[in-house]
């Protein structure tokens, strides 16, 4: 399947020198918009694979937005600088985050600026995805211990039997283990 | 150790957003107060947030004026890389409104609800949203400007208190603050939560109605913050220092009687020259001394505080209050309150508040923490130098954050 590409540039003659060099690369360009169009529509219509963006456009807190509402939205960023900035790209660049700025475009480079884009974004994104369930179980073991120890408080009970305890109520109110626990968390700072 | 030498034309380069909040930072450079402390600042001008970020991150700039739940999102690693911001300062208090679409507020009246103040605006749009559904039409779309954006949060407790849920009822979109008057216009949208000038500018052009203000929904609640990275702070705390005192009495100047004016002239010519003048004055007007705070604050939804009611002091209690949003909406999972609560301390440094505004002479207050909700009468709060007048506070819902 071809990899599409969406163009957000108010430059036509850049954007429209872009998409050439695109389109001989072989990828698909969806569409090339100014800032004036519905760009969250646009994304949820097309659904690109990566989004080429003047880094000088208002449009790109619409793009993070969408990044951050579900793993079907977040999209390789390039960025086009339009002023010389070489710290700022290599820094973005080597940050590994979505954003990847580039310069000024060079025909030949296209594809491989496109495909190391998509490639280091989905890198970070599986990086980010690990740290994200090692966090929350992380969590979710420290509330059951902290729910544990209020059981154990409360109703008198060893450590053993509070676990026991939380475990058949979780059960019986067919709720994950954490789940119950947040909520005697909740109820107990209440009290 | 750094020793207490006078800075001799420190270099600073300063990230802003064309918005009336930016006023402080327009101020210090007209009124020459950034030299007076010995900084050569350069001001940015960005297009996004999402730009303003990167260069903070990148460090192309050392500060800048931000939402006030930035410095935790870009330490915490949720908003672009992680890099640890600090905050000692808020700019200003309120500002943003909530505006809707002239279509959308024909067909509330239409239906004949009652539209008497914004909660009644909020549920008569759950019931409008009601039978919308019922009929199978569309969500309505309803941006704010930044994902980490008080404007995002304002918004989603503003629906929650009429009965919507923002992420069931609706389509919350982010667009940044100069595309929203358009987008209304359009269609794209049908109603928006941003800073001013641009709920007075869509007023203006007749595109929307403005329905709330911040204070209608949480009553002289923090907005932006001046944000330093960490690491540039704790090397250079004699600039730091600098900053932070060109900005109190930038603010402080603001808050004086017959300013304003002359603040939105510098601000439309610098940083908005496309919007007109009347519009960023009309936005940026103040509360006379004759006036009384309420009826103001009526008629004025975009009102914005920048120095009187210890409006600078970076209460901690105050950035939880916007985290605890993002916990009631699912936005800050995977982090526990404990590490919460470490970079809550670590990004809100109401110490370095006080090292610049005692030299000032400028109020200092006693806590860190204050509660909101619980005051529904004008109060004393306790500084340093004696009691200080505070406002009622509050929010739409009567809800109390303690």
């Amino acid at each position: 399947m071809p990899v599409t590409v969406l163009i957000v540039d108010v430059r036509s003659e850049r954007s429209a020198a872009l998409e050439q060099a695109l389109l001989s690369a072989g990828f698909e360009v969806a569409l090339r918009v100014d800032e004036h169009e519905d760009l969250h529509a646009l994304v949820e219509q097309h659904q690109p694979d990566a989004v080429i963006i003047d880094a000088d456009l208002p449009s790109r807190d619409t793009l993070e937005h969408l990044g951050q509402l579900g793993r079907r939205y977040p999209k390789p960023m390039i960025m086009l600088a339009s002023e010389d900035a070489p710290d700022l790209v290599r820094e973005a660049a080597g940050a590994g985050v979505s954003a990847y700025v580039v310069d000024h475009v060079i025909p030949a480079m296209v594809r491989s600026m496109v495909e190391v884009a998509i490639t280091s974004f989905e890198a970070h994104r599986a990086l980010k995805g690990e740290l994200n369930r090692t966090q929350t179980t992380l969590v979710q073991r420290r509330s059951v211990d902290r729910a544990k120890a209020v059981v154990m408080e409360t109703r008198g009970l060893s450590e053993d039997a509070a676990y026991q305890y939380l475990r058949k109520t979780a059960m019986n109110r067919r709720l994950a283990l954490h789940e119950l626990a947040d909520e005697l968390l909740k109820a107990a700072r209440r009290r | 150790m750094p020793t207490d030498v006078p800075l001799n034309g420190h270099q600073l380069t300063l990230g802003l957003m064309p918005l009336n909040d930016a006023a402080p930072f327009v101020v210090a450079e007209q009124l020459g107060l950034f030299r007076e402390e010995g900084l050569a600042v350069t001001l940015k001008w960005q297009p996004s947030w999402a730009a303003l970020r990167d260069d903070l991150q990148t460090g192309v700039l050392q500060g800048a004026q931000m939402l006030a739940l930035m410095p935790l999102t870009s330490t915490l690693g949720l908003d672009g890389r992680a890099t640890p911001v600090i905050s000692a300062m808020t700019l200003n208090l309120g500002g943003n409104s909530i505006t809707l679409s002239r279509a959308l507020m024909a067909a509330l009246g239409e239906d004949g609800h009652d539209l008497s103040s914004p909660l009644q605006v909020a549920k008569a749009l759950a019931a409008h949203m009601r039978e919308r559904k019922q009929r199978g039409e569309p969500l309505l779309k309803l941006a704010s400007v930044h994902p980490f954006s008080s404007h995002r949060y304002l918004l989603r407790y503003w629906l929650a208190a009429g009965g919507i849920n923002p992420d069931r009822d609706v389509e919350m979109r982010a667009v940044a603050p100069p595309l929203m008057a358009a987008q209304l216009a359009s269609g794209a949208l049908d109603g928006f939560c941003v800073g001013e000038p641009w709920n007075s500018l869509a007023a203006a052009q007749g595109m929307g109605q403005v329905v709330a203000g911040s204070h209608d929904i949480w009553r002289f609640g923090q907005e932006k913050v001046l944000g330093v990275r960490e690491d540039w702070a704790e090397q250079h705390p004699l600039a730091h220092q600098a900053l932070i005192r060109a900005l109190l009495n930038a603010c402080a100047w603001l808050d004086r009687p017959g300013n304003r004016a002359r603040a939105a002239e510098w601000l439309h010519d610098e940083g908005m020259p496309e919007v007109p003048m009347s519009v960023v004055t009309r936005g940026l007007e103040d509360v006379d001394v004759e006036q009384s705070v309420d009826d103001f604050q009526q008629h004025n939804p975009g009102w914005t505080i920048f120095h009187r009611y210890a409006a600078n002091f970076p209460w901690r209690s105050q950035t939880r209050w916007y985290a605890a949003q993002m916990q009631r909406w699912g936005h800050l999972e995977g982090i526990s309150d404990n590490d919460l609560e470490a970079t809550l301390a670590r990004c809100v440094r109401p110490d370095l508040y006080r090292t610049a505004a005692r030299k000032l002479g400028m109020v200092v207050p006693v806590a860190d923490e204050r509660s909101e909700g619980t005051h529904p009468a004008p109060w004393w709060l306790s500084g340093e130098a004696g009691q200080v007048p505070m406002p009622a506070d509050g929010f739409i819902d009567g809800a109390v954050f303690e």
